[in-house]
């Protein structure tokens, strides 16, 4: 834990309150190798999430595009006047 | 086409997920887009062959809407809710709830269409939605 939290300017309690919560979510695990507790970064969690996220976004990019076009086609209508309620 | 802007999908919390879109377009009609049957089976959720057979709105505080979709191998999805807050041209608040939910409880949907310089900004809220699912629950305690 002293090599995690080397490079960060918070204290090793906070560090260590991280690191629990990561290891909570699934997203690190912790090891044992003599006096160190090695984590090691759990990836398919957060591709997990990424990846439905990315659906996610595909989709309403797909319903956005559409939409555009419909929005398109009422600016044009009321251009010319024949807007409808 | 248009100059439209990017998605942005965001996380803002456990159980709130905001998307940030913006349309080249007067709130009002953005605003239509979202509410009349006739525009909304259009463009919401009609791709892969889908389309909208149902789509019922009773746009009013307290009403609700319905919509069906129909895939190309005769498949269908089906959504309600209701409307909590109707203030045209700029708020837009109703739950949304699946028939086959695979999710507890409902989303609250709130989409905002604020002015900008040019176009119009909207950010929705899908409070419970996904996140609400029994992993990210257990997770969170």
């Amino acid at each position: 834990m002293t090599e995690l939290a080397a490079p960060f300017d918070i204290s090793q309690p906070a560090i260590s309150k991280h690191l629990k919560v990561l290891e909570r979510a699934g997203l690190i695990s912790r090891g044992r190798d003599a006096q160190r507790r090695p984590r090691r970064l759990e990836p398919r969690p957060l591709a997990e999430a990424t990846g439905w996220l990315e659906t996610y976004r595909r989709y309403w990019e797909g319903n956005f595009g559409r939409l555009d076009a419909v929005l398109e086609e009422l600016k044009a209508r009321k251009k010319h006047g024949r807007s409808r309620r | 086409m248009n100059s439209s802007g990017a998605l942005k999908v965001t996380a803002q919390s456990d159980r709130e997920i905001v998307m940030t879109r913006v349309f080249d377009a007067p709130r009002n009609l953005v605003f239509d887009a979202y509410t009349k049957p006739e525009l909304l089976r259009r463009w919401l959720g009609i791709l892969g062959g889908y389309s909208m057979p149902v789509c019922e709105v009773d746009l009013r505080v307290g009403g609700t809407y319905r919509f069906v979709w129909r895939g190309p191998d005769g498949a269908e999805m089906g959504v309600r809710g209701v409307y909590r807050e109707v203030v045209r041209p700029e708020r837009l608040v109703h739950t949304e709830k699946f028939d086959e939910a695979w999710y507890p409880g409902e989303a609250l949907i709130t989409v905002l269409k604020s002015p900008m310089e040019s176009g119009v900004a909207q950010s929705y809220d899908k409070l419970a939605e996904l996140l609400a699912s029994g992993a990210l629950e257990k997770a969170r305690r």
